[in-house]
């Protein structure tokens, strides 16, 4: 079970860098997701630790041994695709035996007859059998394994895929995006499984997705990429709670974290349209007198209320849009009274910040309400760079 | 490109003319084919079925109107001659000499073909001059290149210490120098479909079979070969048919000799309607050789739909 | 890369430099030779490189001697009449196969791939008959009758697959904006498979100029020649220069290669369409 290591990595296409000086140090039996948008480097990081595309310079070590030239079947990887890349021609037993009949072939068993004859024994010998049917069963395969993967539907062709790859027994499981292609509820059942996979398996796996729900319910630890640059490394607790920067902030969580410009005065939050806050008392804050900071509060920290009274120590907003979904509702807001703003009714704009409350709350568009957030635990940003700024408890003034 | 197999099933459902439509609908399809139809009857069907009609009867060249009725006595006389069997052997020999030949270097060139190197564009210019040179011209240069005593084969053979022959004037050598001359001007196609094949093959597929442990033979024959089967058998096919259509470049290359060692089928057709000047025994030739070619064609659509079921595909 | 990785595409490289060397050797061939005079040709040695120098002399003196220029224009005529008469078929049959179902339909799709069996062999003395009643043998009109024959197939074979290409979705909605069925054709689906129309004009273009056996066959009257015959005649004869022959076969070769460049990869769908699995 290696531990997995990147030591300065990075990678380029001719003189299109891709993936910008990434380090980090994975250890044993995580679930290691890349998390990042389309274009990110993300498959291009899970190929190179594959061995299917070359790093261009830095070190990439399991367990201690560097592995940049190994070619993948020597790395003890196994690699489930997004599109399964499963052999057409063969059946679904013969796909998922396949790594096995790679491992016994020898140079003489390229002749024409010889081939057939070979794998017929080879898929015939007992053991080869036992281990096709244990995988068969453990992927609820069972009564496909004589069909072509023509024959089988999305979900079904992907556990012919995790099959292939269990059947190595590898020490890393690296996988691409493997639920893109099934539909919603497919997808959550399959994110069960996987994980339920890897608590049996007990061995790394390395997943990689867009999709920042699958990263928080599957991962141990997530990196989340952007640009071929590493934005954070750490659990889906730290990236939810403390995000690195305001990429990060926006992109997991839904609805994205709310990112809110104002001005830091020692502390007290004073808000472009006029509103101000106090922070609470024993809240960590930057450490400055006075600046411009881009505060980062998430939707439920946030509570609205209907009232057009001005109570203290909560802003002026209006309502841009409601959603009622059962069990809570999102409503989207934009500070400041309806008065003269033009509507536009989206809640792409950045300006339209987003609160969930639990249960139901009857809202109008375009009508005025307060708006109370929780700062606890909220994060500053730098304006310009959007980096994380570190806070700290003021002390006590007694 | 591999969407067209799928568009041809949607467009076949496509405009079906119900029974309370107006009659020029009905009409239509029937109209656009019209031409075609014409065409085919006039310049196909009736030369066929004239030619039929000659091959049951004596006519000559010098007199072609004049000839009489005499059943199948140019069919039995061509069974009973050593000679037509010979351009039967002839034939096949050649067929299939050009077919394999054009298939493995077809084959061969595609794979090579498949992935970047520089120089790809410029490579696949030059490999498609072959299928774009026209017999005639490609005639003219085979037969410079083979001449016995200037050619540069034979001086390049020679500057070597190997033999130099009468490539067009050897019997023993001058169907292989047509046959050479032959897959030289074919394989092109067959690359050219082989590649296509080639590049709709995922890349993931490779990359999978890499992951699992095969080496480069197991990833061309796991992976590749499934998908090229379809289409070598189709060009297969075409070779086939065409190879026993051939005639400018034995024609003009050999005229069927020396001493009928190229002589073809149609070859023989040829001759035995402008040289010997008999029309009737020319065309049953002739019907021979389109029965052999149907026989082809039939055996090709049973043998493909046999692999395509077993293909589950 | 690995020592194997590096000896396998050294291989490659090989045999794609065999491959094009072997491709390409005659149409250099037939350029070199033309460069030479008959003297260095025959006197012993070969002539492995053109003859830059007398590259103009060559051609010019093979344009006067040998009537190309007349042969190559009786070409174009039957080659572009081939073309627009094979073209203007093809298209009406091509939209009927692709869109409609129709008695007969099957039939007549057998019958057009049953031609590509057929030996022009067989045909050409019937065929003579029949031009010989019409008055036109001896005519460069019925040697595109006869050319179209054979090209008429191949063309609706590659305009049919680009037709089943194009969604039918564009032509629901023309014919909801009131578009009449006969315009849809020229309207709509012409101009989107124009590329497909382009390779399937360069098949039928060549199949009338590259043609030899009918134009040997139907045409005696030497002003009347294309160059296919006329190129055929030089075979056997000891009268003109090689290099002549040679230089005429160039010029009746470089149209062809020119446009068979830009069009291959069209062809090769059109006629594959279907077999090729993906």
């Amino acid at each position: 079970m290696p531990r997995i290591r990147f030591n300065g990595i990075t990678k380029s296409f001719g003189d299109h860098q891709v993936i910008k000086a990434f380090s980090a140090d994975v250890p044993d039996n995580e679930f290691l997701v890349l998390l990042g948008p389309s274009g990110c480097g993300k498959s291009t990081m899970l190929r190179m630790i594959a061995g299917l595309t070359d790093i261009t310079t830095g070190q990439l070590e399991f367990d201690g041994t560097v592995v940049n030239g190994t070619e993948p079947k020597e790395r003890d990887i196994a690699f489930v695709f997004q599109s399964y890349a499963l052999y057409p021609h063969l059946t679904v037993r013969a796909n998922i035996a396949f790594p096995l009949l790679m491992s016994r072939f020898k140079p003489y068993h390229h002749l024409p007859v010889v081939n057939t004859l070979m794998r017929r024994r080879v898929l015939r010998d007992p053991e080869v059998d036992a281990q096709v049917r244990r995988v068969a069963e453990m992927m609820e395969l069972t009564d496909y394994l004589d069909r072509r993967p023509r024959t089988l539907s999305g979900g079904q062709r992907q556990r012919v895929a995790v099959g292939r790859a269990l059947i190595r027994e590898p020490s890393v499981y690296l996988l691409d995006e493997p639920l893109s292609n099934l539909d919603a509820m497919l997808r959550s059942q399959m994110r069960a499984e996987i994980t339920a996979l890897h608590q049996r398996v007990g061995k790394s796996f390395v997943y990689v997705t867009h999709d920042q729900v699958e990263a928080m319910t599957m991962g141990t630890r997530i990196i989340v990429l952007n640009e071929g640059v590493i934005q954070q490394y750490g659990t889906p607790k730290e990236i939810y709670d403390r995000p690195a920067n305001a990429f990060v902030a926006r992109f997991i969580g839904s609805p994205p974290m709310n990112l809110i410009r104002c001005r830091l005065e020692g502390r007290s939050l004073r808000f472009p349209d006029g509103g101000t806050l106090q922070l609470p008392e024993g809240c960590p804050s930057p450490d400055s007198l006075e600046r411009d900071v881009v505060l980062g509060v998430r939707a439920e920290r946030i509570s609205v209320a209907p009232s057009d009274a001005v109570a203290s120590e909560t802003l002026p907003a209006h309502i841009v849009l409601s959603e009622y979904l059962g069990a809570e509702t999102v409503v989207a807001f934009k500070s400041g009274r309806r008065a003269d703003q033009a509507e536009q009714g989206t809640v792409a704009e950045h300006d339209v910040l987003q609160a969930r409350i639990p249960g139901e709350l009857h809202l109008t568009p375009g009508a005025d309400c307060t708006v109370r957030l929780d700062l606890t635990n909220a994060s500053f940003f730098d304006i310009d760079s959007g980096e994380r700024l570190p806070v700290a408890v003021p002390e006590a003034t007694t | 490109m591999t969407d067209v197999g799928t568009e041809t099933r949607t467009a076949a459902r496509a405009v079906d003319p119900t029974p309370r439509a107006n009659r020029g609908r009905r009409l239509a399809p029937y109209l656009f084919i019209a031409a075609a139809v014409v065409y085919l009857l006039l310049l196909t069907g009736a030369p066929l079925l004239d030619g039929l009609w000659l091959s049951l009867t004596d006519t000559q060249l010098l007199n072609p109107t004049a000839g009489t009725f005499i059943g199948t006595h140019n069919y039995s006389s061509l069974f009973s001659d050593a000679g037509f069997a010979h351009t039967l052997v002839v034939t096949i020999v050649y067929s299939t000499a050009t077919v394999l030949g054009a298939l493995s270097v077809g084959t061969v060139a595609a794979v090579a073909m498949n992935g970047a190197f520089r120089g790809r564009v410029f490579a696949r210019a030059i490999l498609t001059f072959p299928w774009a040179v026209p017999s005639v011209a490609a005639v003219l240069v085979f037969s410079w290149i083979y001449n016995k005593d200037s050619g540069v084969l034979n001086h390049t053979l020679g500057s070597v210490g190997l033999a130099e022959h009468g490539w067009l004037v050897d019997p023993t050598w001058s169907l292989f120098a047509v046959t050479l001359a032959s897959v030289w001007k074919v394989f092109p196609f067959v690359m050219l479909v082989v590649l296509a094949a080639l590049q709709s093959v995922p890349e993931e597929l490779y990359e999978a079979a890499r992951v699992d442990g095969a080496d480069a033979f197991n990833r061309f024959r796991t992976v590749a070969l499934p998908f090229l089967l379809p289409a070598l058998r189709v060009t297969a096919l075409l070779m086939t048919i065409w190879s026993f259509r051939r005639f400018e470049i034995i024609w003009l290359l050999t005229q069927g000799g020396p001493v009928g060692s190229t002589n073809t089928l149609v070859i023989s057709v040829y001759r035995e309607a402008f040289v010997n000047s008999d029309l009737g025994r020319s065309a049953a030739m002739g019907v021979v050789g389109l029965l052999l070619s149907t026989i082809v064609t039939v055996i090709f659509f049973y043998v493909d739909r046999a692999a395509a079921r077993k293909e589950a595909l | 890369m690995t020592l194997g990785k590096k000896l396998s595409s050294v291989v490659r490289g090989f045999g794609i430099a065999v491959l094009v060397a072997v491709a390409g050797f005659p149409v250099y061939w037939l350029f070199t030779t033309a460069t030479h005079t008959t003297a260095e040709l025959f006197g012993g040695q070969v002539q492995w490189l053109p003859d830059l120098g007398q590259f103009f002399t060559s051609f010019t003196s093979a344009a006067s001697g040998v009537p190309m220029l007349r042969w190559l224009s009786n070409s174009a005529v039957v080659a572009f009449g081939t073309t627009f008469l094979s073209l203007t078929i093809a298209i009406l049959a091509a939209y009927a196969l692709s869109r409609y179902r129709f008695r007969g339909k099957g039939v007549f799709g057998f019958a057009l791939f049953a031609t590509q069996m057929l030996p022009e062999a067989l045909l050409v003395v019937p065929l003579y008959s029949i031009f010989l009643t019409f008055g036109l043998l001896d005519n460069l009109t019925g040697l595109v009758l006869s050319d179209t024959a054979f090209a008429m197939p191949v063309a609706v074979w590659i305009l049919k697959s680009a037709m089943d290409g194009v969604s039918l979705e564009i032509e629901e909605s023309a014919r909801v904006d009131g578009c009449p069925r006969y315009a849809m054709l020229t309207q709509i689906m012409l101009p989107l498979i124009a590329p497909s129309i382009a390779a399937a004009a360069v098949i039928t273009f060549f199949e009338g100029w590259n043609e030899y056996l009918f134009a040997n066959t139907f045409i005696t009257d030497e002003q009347k020649w294309p160059a296919s015959k006329g190129l055929a005649s030089f075979i056997g004869e000891f009268v003109t220069p090689l290099n002549h022959v040679m230089a005429a076969a160039l010029m009746f070769t470089l149209p062809a290669i020119i446009f068979f460049l830009f069009v291959q990869r069209r062809i090769v769908s059109g006629l594959t369409a279907g077999s090729v699995k993906g």
